[in-house]
């Protein structure tokens, strides 16, 4: 029997990424809003929970107060306990050392303590911003298994989008397993092999350790500095292979295609199968009644939470907690952060709407009517959209904006700050 | 001048006792296996849910929840009470069972026995005052309000009275008062009614009156009929007048009814907009659950969906706990439906209450035909609306068909294709 279990994780959730936009403005990226209910961190978080990996540090610098407030006593993923917890570990002053993480490798390097201190048999780094669902102990096996010092898992993705991750040629030691990292290229511009890094990383913690403290080289980052000396130095680095669905938000089309993934007949994220968790006190999710569908409503492949308001019409669209439909108003295509209110009349389609934004009645905003292509439309928080104004497709409002900003018609594809 | 920490008491506070004991045997087999508090409502609450919460929203603190009667699904609903933001350095939920011992070795008799053998916990929680409220009614108070009343009238007892329709008043206690809404006359459950001011069951007492006067007659083991008559006869009783919404939720028929006024915004009763509070990490577990999935092609209109519901068929003026799936072509209309069921494809769900995993197989028929006013032969005065009960886990298989005001018991397998005429008990 054994109590304690000998993994150690450690969620990089700092970074914003500039892409989101005005989605990351008050919170960092593992924080966004996903699926009606979570936010992109609970993926990670619940695999955790569910692999039984319950002693988890969070390395956080960016605009913590919505993550933190998140993550709270780490109740909510059953990290409370004799062996299990989450600590959220930010940047901090020190006597040898005071700055704020300069990547993801230094950002482990200056919380080394926190790590040594629980003496791990594996260390295993995550990122706080990906969708998907990850039994680690079957990584963490094969980590044991092959004796590596690193770990990486991997996911095949099309070559023309691999430019945009780490890529490695794997050998096929463990056919669809995994095998031996023969050569890794961190963001190369012409991928010559389509096996995309998903930056989660077991490490053997010796091996760790010596890398961090290697002098002489830059140790910032691990998929820039660490993993490709580790694999040019013949280290034992291995690759797994992971077979299905990996979901990445890093531009704000693509956090809307990940969103549209979540619905259809067959949706291939299937979150009604993937134990997933969140923090309920958070926002007080909890406190709110049951979705209240009203007579003249139409609700068509939607997800949509506890709390809401419908008496429009909603298509193919997410609705998060507190989120009011007035009569007549669509929803189409759309995903509709906590507590916004969308009037009589309103049209949204591809809209991105973040939290606290009242659409006005009869406001138009997102792609024109009878186009199918275009961007989406993001509504930054706490923005107020006048009534009968139109806002076109592909258009970035910034978060609380004045109202003189949004009085006239806004073209597409405009920025307005 | 000195002070030392082993004089310290904490501040007095006031005490509550919730009567959770009832059987509640008219809500027939919902009550099966849980007491009547914990039986599901509006989808994500359970009807002690609105007396605790109106208890965590008066900002009391100290709670003992007396409960004799199936407590299992009741203490594990309760948890350690950080759901309603009792836990803490004085604040706390017990739940008390009874106990035996040398004096007090016996089942909870009444109401007034029930708190007098927890003299202790009473006493071990110093207060002025003591609230007695039931843990079985739909209705939104806050007690601070009637605890400032009682200090201001000096009272002994204050009872939290309302006007109800003179035709039911025989279910209630009733009271007539004075200008100054002292209680000068009381009736238990009077068949010739001279008021309409009922009693909702909830007491305010002054602690050291309720001390004294459940000390002098063991045989007094109930508020309404012992306890009160009395104090209205030889000491000061003021009635607490209540306006809004408020529902005993004791019958099948209450029970849909106060369901489907949560349909209508006009009715007065909003969960949300009362503050009220489940535990959503109890039994069920709404904290597993992701949104409400709508597929292409559902029809939703005039109800309440809870969070984990699939819905790819029609659901009309109904209420869906967590976790219900009605399949493609499958109609739920005028029903409450509690988590976890399953509407199979083509099924019709027809103005019924399914309790927690109820199966409907395709096709199948759940009250059909017109004959609502037949009641049920075997319990006529549960089931007389037409409505038709289906208990725990039961499967109905594909293409059977039962009629209205019919009961299935829990865990009861029906042959495929089984017919249950209206009225009848499976």
């Amino acid at each position: 029997m054994k109590l304690k279990h000998g993994t150690l994780a450690m969620i990089l959730a700092g970074g914003r990424v500039d892409e989101l936009n005005v989605l990351t403005y008050y919170r960092p990226k593992s924080a966004v809003p996903f699926g009606g209910l979570y936010r992109i961190i609970d993926f990670s978080l619940s695999n955790l929970m569910n692999s039984g990996l319950e002693r988890v540090g969070i390395l956080s610098q960016y605009r913590n107060f919505s993550l933190i407030n998140h993550i709270g006593s780490g109740s909510a993923w059953d990290m409370v306990g004799r062996y299990r917890g989450i600590s959220v570990l930010p940047p901090f002053m020190g006597s040898e050392n005071s700055s704020w993480y300069r990547g993801s490798a230094d950002a482990v390097a200056q919380n080394l303590d926190f790590v040594q201190y629980h003496k791990p048999e594996v260390v295993m780094l995550l990122s706080g911003d990906h969708v998907y669902h990850m039994d680690y102990r079957q990584l963490i096996d094969y980590h044991r298994g092959r004796d590596a010092d690193l770990t990486m898992a991997f996911v095949q993705v099309p070559r023309e989008r691999a430019h945009r991750f780490g890529v490695a040629a794997l050998d096929g030691e463990d056919g669809s397993l995994g095998g031996r990292v023969l050569a890794y290229w961190e963001k190369p511009p012409k991928p010559e092999h389509d096996w995309a890094s998903m930056t989660i990383f077991c490490f053997k913690p010796e091996a760790l350790y010596a890398e961090l403290a290697r002098e002489g080289h830059e140790n910032f980052e691990f998929g820039r500095d660490i993993i490709p000396r580790m694999v040019a130095e013949g280290r034992r680095v291995y690759g797994y292979k992971f077979g299905d669905y990996w979901g990445y938000t890093r531009t704000v089309e693509e956090y809307w295609q990940t969103s549209m993934d979540l619905l259809g007949p067959r949706p291939p994220i299937r979150i009604e199968e993937w134990g997933l968790r969140t923090n309920l006190e958070h926002r007080d999710i909890r406190d709110y009644q049951p979705l209240r569908v009203g007579s003249s409503a139409e609700i068509s492949d939607s997800l949509v939470y506890n709390g809401c308001e419908v008496e429009g019409k909603v298509e193919r669209s997410i609705l998060f907690p507190g989120v009011k439909v007035g009569p007549g108003a669509t929803v189409k295509d759309s995903v509709i952060f906590f507590d916004t209110k969308i009037g009589a009349e309103v049209r949204l389609d591809k809209v991105i709407s973040d939290v606290n934004v009242i659409f006005e009645p009869g406001c138009r905003v997102g792609r024109p009517e009878g186009e199918a292509a275009g961007g989406a439309t993001v509504v930054g928080w706490s923005n107020v959209v006048p009534a009968g104004v139109e806002i076109g497709g592909a258009v970035t409002l910034y978060p609380h904006l004045k109202k003189s900003k949004l009085a006239a018609r806004i073209k597409g594809g405009e920025v307005v700050k | 001048m000195s002070t030392s920490f082993a004089s310290f008491t904490p501040p007095s506070s006031t005490v509550v006792f919730l009567l959770a004991g009832g059987v509640g045997s008219r809500l027939n087999v919902l009550v099966q296996s849980r007491a009547k508090p914990a039986v599901p409502f509006g989808g994500l609450y359970r009807i002690i849910d609105f007396s605790l919460s109106n208890v965590m929203n008066s900002g009391l603190e100290q709670v003992g929840v007396l409960t004799q009667y199936k407590p299992l699904s009741l203490m594990n609903h309760l948890g350690n009470g950080s759901a309603w933001d009792m836990s803490g350095r004085t604040r706390g939920v017990k739940v008390l069972p009874p106990r035996t011992g040398s004096h007090d070795s016996d089942w909870y008799q009444g109401t007034a026995d029930a708190v007098r053998q927890n003299l202790d916990f009473l006493k071990g929680h110093p207060s002025t005052e003591v609230v007695i409220l039931s843990g079985d009614h739909i209705y939104q108070m806050d007690l601070e309000q009637m605890l400032a009343f009682h200090r201001s009238k000096e009272a002994d007892i204050t009872v939290a009275m309302m006007e109800v329709d003179i035709a039911k008043i025989h279910q209630f206690g009733t009271g007539i008062t004075d200008a100054e809404d002292r209680i000068v006359e009381w009736e238990e459950k009077p068949e010739k009614p001279r008021t309409n001011l009922a009693s909702m069951g909830i007491y305010v007492f002054s602690t050291s009156y309720l001390l004294s006067t459940l000390a002098r007659d063991r045989l007094e083991i109930d508020f309404g009929m012992h306890i009160i008559p009395r104090a209205v006869e030889q000491d000061n009783v003021f009635a607490y007048r209540f306006h809004g919404y408020w529902r005993d939720v004791g019958t099948i028929p209450a029970l849909w009814e106060a369901n489907m006024d949560l349909l209508r915004p006009d009715s007065g009763i909003s969960p949300q907009g009362w503050g009220i509070r489940s535990n959503p990490e109890a039994a069920g577990l709404v904290a597993d659950r992701c949104p409400a999935r709508f597929a292409a092609g559902c029809k939703v209109a005039g109800s309440l969906i809870a969070a984990g519901c699939r819905v790819e068929g029609e659901v009309i003026n109904s209420v869906l706990s967590p976790g219900v799936v009605v399949g493609p072509g499958a109609v739920v209309r005028d029903s409450v439906i509690f988590a976890d069921c399953r509407v199979g494809a083509g099924a019709v769900v027809d103005l019924a209450i399914l309790d927690k995993r109820v199966q409907v197989g395709r096709e199948a028929i759940v009250g059909e035909g017109d004959n609502l006013h037949t009641p049920n032969h075997l319990h006529p005065k549960h089931l007389y609306t037409g409505i038709t009960l289906i208990g725990k886990r039961a499967v109905i298989p594909e293409r059977a068909v039962i009629g209205r005001n019919c009961i299935v018991n829990t865990d009861a397998k029906l042959s495929s294709g089984a017919i249950v005429a209206t009225g009848e008990t499976v």
